[in-house]
């Protein structure tokens, strides 16, 4: 009896390894990182995902969190997975643009990663409180350049979207010698830099739209700009094209699924064809829109055309005005 | 819509059995999260966020609350019954619970914290309820120069839990202030005692540094010499709380509610402070001062009243202004917006019913984490039965585990281990475990707070005698600094007499 069972099992066993190099993928759960925190935007959207995905995907997805140094614990955990499309990354543009484009000492670059495709847009709002009496994004520029050294804006951390977005605002409007004439306040997170903001701490957040809009509707802060192509429900704020500065379109947030360098066009292309599927998905356009994104699909090739174009503009002006973390 | 008419609206939506239902689901599923170590009051909170999505507007919100307040109590339990905080903010709790636990006065420990954190809850909800407005607009004034001032007078209360040596109660904080500054620079991004580890750009985690400075230098000295504790038979831990010892804490338990609202108004500051201050506080105004860290049945009630008195307040500059405090309110602002409620001013214009629902909710729960928290003691006491040799290995297991899941990180384990080892070195040596962990919650937030005012004031430090809030703090600061050397000096003179009192009698 036992001899019998012993066989099986490993009958059984060895069946189990054969069967990966023979069947399509996937053959058994994915693993997908978050690379932030637990309950924050980009959990939130990738654990919406991944119910979305849960029909169409034959394996389960296990989503998990792994937080630290913006993302790029999270980051390099997947960077140094096998990639054979069992270890995924919701990318951030934050850990996969903003911060390889300022931080020439990340332990990582996004060449090492194989994009697999887009799934929400999140248009970025330059605000300020409503105290402050600035009504539009060229009164806060006279502002900044009447008080050199005077005006604050914070952010979400050193090399985070809001820290490179009020700068890159800043720039286009024609703001010279940044790191003079404007001093950054990092905090802990959108809220906290909004909490900045709200306090007279900071002058202005230029951020992800979704964070600021219970302040805007409440009317303790006035929106600017919104860098969308649209304007946005809630901002009475013009479009970057509307102040005839059309290149700010480049400066908006993202989330999209990123694997090892070297994955498979297979997985690549099943993924692809996943996500074009689950973000039709009615739950979670509704949960996504509640929560202020824009859900976007872009196939493979498209997110990396978008992913390369936005690092390309970025680092541009980050060695153009010297911003790099040293 | 009227006051009263919003009240009326609020309660008939609590007073459905559906709301009850999750308020009280969200309470026990709270208190077992908690309990677990590793497993936060944070990471429940956001576990159970998904479930709300689904739900009625005010069950999923109560869900959360309630998830909330039962996992601030939840880690106690463990803190108490195995010296393994179940949550940051329980770990003054074990400072005195587990000492208690020690002498089979377990579920007398455990009624305590339940009794205490049941009445902070409550004060915390009314004061929530009724100077959420006035509460709110302090909570604006509070700036980093402001935040700075009080970070230093809470590092006062290290002198508090230093047990018999001040010189090595500021030795251990300056270990842990040390330790706290491992990662990236906050203001430049440059790394910092990272060694060129990936792992250690991120800092040294909390949960693994607190699971390895207080649960395992136990089982290493069991491991080391296991016949003293099998040896010592544990009494049962069914001892039942006394009424005058639940009397004589009560002006703790109140002293702490209210630290515990004052500190849960103020964004970013977190419950873990509040409990060790709260606690400090006791025991310098307590007649039973040289009992604290032994097992003082008030201890456990002051640190308890610290962290559950900062519940409900933190929902003030949440449902007021719009702010999160911490990191669980903001999870709570993501169930808001899934429902397209705007949390801030407008909510009590758009929604009052959905804030007066709120309100009832968070009283209603003070009383279902009481029922709920008795049948938990009832069911978790009889660890306090369970042999060392049997409870030990368990308790390993449960931290390796609880450790590892928090972001599915090795490196958090090895992380633990280490804080086990420097933990038990520090208790052959008997330096307090107590400063090091408070320097270390306390010292990111006093480094940023400095260094985010300076940026403000281009670097003037007049910026730290801006208002009368830091005015406050700073003669608060010295008064407590006097005040520690006095007794300092005091308790050196009296030593010195007893010293040589005894000479002269050898020599009579």
């Amino acid at each position: 009896m036992r001899k019998t069972l012993t066989a099986m099992t490993l009958g059984a066993a060895t069946a189990a390894v054969a069967v990966p190099a023979l069947a399509e993928y996937p053959t058994r759960p994915i693993q997908m990182y978050v690379p932030y925190g637990p309950g924050g935007a980009t959990d939130i959207s990738g654990r919406a995902l991944a119910n979305a995905l849960a029909d169409i995907v034959p394996r389960s997805l296990v989503v998990s969190n792994r937080t630290g140094a913006g993302g790029a614990t999270g980051s390099v955990a997947v960077r140094d997975a096998d990639p054979d499309g069992y270890t995924l990354l919701f990318a951030r543009v934050g850990s996969h643009t903003v911060n390889p484009a300022m931080n020439p000492n990340l332990p990582y670059t996004i060449d090492e990663f194989t994009f697999i495709g887009m799934y929400e847009i999140n248009p970025v709002a330059c605000v300020v409180n409503s105290d402050s009496g600035i009504e539009t994004i060229e009164e806060f520029v006279d502002f900044v350049k009447e008080t050199p050294g005077g005006a604050t804006f914070s952010s979400a951390g050193v090399g985070t979207m809001p820290h490179f977005a009020s700068l890159m605002v800043l720039d286009a409007f024609g703001v010279e010698d940044l790191a003079d004439t404007v001093i950054h306040i990092p905090t802990e997170g959108d809220g906290q830099a909004l909490t900045a903001v709200l306090q007279g701490t900071a002058d202005i957040f230029c951020g992800s739209s979704s964070p600021a809009l219970p302040f805007i509707e409440s009317g303790q802060m006035t929106p600017l700009l919104v860098t969308s192509s649209e304007r946005l429900d809630g901002f009475d704020a013009p479009t970057v094209e509307e102040v005839g500065k059309p290149e700010l379109l480049a400066l908006v947030g993202w989330t999209a699924i990123a694997g090892p360098a070297g994955l498979s066009d297979e997985v690549v292309e099943k993924w692809g064809a996943w996500l074009e599927e689950g973000t039709q998905n009615p739950e979670f356009n509704r949960l996504l829109t509640s929560g202020g994104s824009i859900v976007q699909y872009m196939s493979p090739e498209d997110t990396v055309q978008f992913v390369e174009d936005a690092y390309d503009v970025f680092r541009a002006l980050v060695v153009e005005l010297d911003l790099e973390i040293d | 819509m009227t006051f009263l008419e919003a009240l009326s609206a609020g309660f008939s939506l609590v007073a459905q059995w559906e709301s009850i239902f999750f308020l009280g689901l969200g309470v026990l599923v709270g208190v077992f999260a908690g309990a677990i170590p590793g497993m936060s009051a944070t990471m429940a909170v956001a576990l159970t966020l998904p479930f709300t999505f689904a739900l009625q507007p005010i069950s999923g919100i109560l869900l959360l609350l309630g998830v909330y307040k039962g996992g601030i109590f939840g880690g106690s339990i463990p803190a108490i019954l195995i010296k393994t905080p179940g949550t940051p903010a329980s770990s003054a709790t074990s400072l005195d619970g587990y000492p208690l636990a020690e002498k089979g006065r377990a579920n007398e420990a455990l009624s305590m914290s339940l009794y205490s954190s049941c009445i902070a809850d409550l004060i915390s909800n009314l004061a929530l309820i009724l100077f959420a407005a006035w509460l709110a607009s302090f909570a604006l004034n509070f700036g980093p120069p402001e935040m700075f001032a009080l970070i230093v007078f809470s590092l006062t209360i290290i002198a508090g839990v230093s047990g018999d040596s001040l010189i090595k109660g500021i030795i251990a904080a300056t270990v842990g202030l040390i330790l706290a500054t491992v990662g990236l620079d906050f203001i430049g991004g440059t790394e910092r005692l990272t060694f060129g580890s990936v792992e250690l750009r991120g800092g040294l985690n909390l949960v693994p540094m607190l699971i390895g400075l207080f649960a395992l230098p136990e089982i290493i000295a069991y491991i080391r010499n296991p016949s003293e504790k099998d040896q010592k038979v544990r009494a049962l831990g069914h001892s039942v709380l006394k009424w005058v010892d639940f009397r004589r804490s009560l002006k703790s338990i109140f002293r702490g509610s209210f630290i515990g609202v004052f500190l849960g108004a103020i964004p970013g500051i977190g419950a873990a402070p509040s409990a060790f201050l709260s606690y400090s506080e006791a025991r310098r105004s307590s007649p039973n001062r040289d009992n604290f860290g032994k097992g003082e049945l008030e201890g456990v009630a002051a640190a308890e009243a610290g962290n559950n008195g900062v519940a409900g307040a933190t929902m003030i500059p949440l449902l007021s202004l719009g702010i999160p405090g911490d990191i669980i309110t903001a999870i709570i602002i993501g169930a808001f917006m899934v429902h397209e409620l705007t949390p801030g001013p407008l909510l009590f214009q758009n929604n009052a019913e959905i804030v007066y629902a709120i309100f009832i909710g968070l009283v209603a729960s003070s009383f279902l984490l009481l029922i709920v928290g008795s049948v938990a003691i009832r069911a978790f006491r009889y660890i306090a039965d369970v042999p060392a040799n049997l409870l030990f290995p368990g308790v390993l297991v449960l931290c390796f585990f609880g450790v590892f899941a928090i972001n599915n990180s090795i490196f958090d384990v090895a992380v633990m281990l280490a804080a086990g080892f420097v933990g038990y070195l520090m208790l052959i040596f008997r330096f307090p475990a107590a400063p090091f962990l408070i320097a270390f919650i306390l010292g990111p937030m006093l480094e940023n707070a400095f260094r985010q005012s300076l940026l403000m004031s281009r670097g003037s430090l007049e910026i730290f005698a801006r208002g009368p809030i830091t005015i406050l703090f700073w003669c608060l600061t010295v008064l407590s600094i006097t005040m520690i050397i006095r007794s300092t000096v005091k308790a050196a003179r009296l030593k010195r007499e007893a010293a040589r009192s005894a000479q002269s009698m050898q020599k009579e």
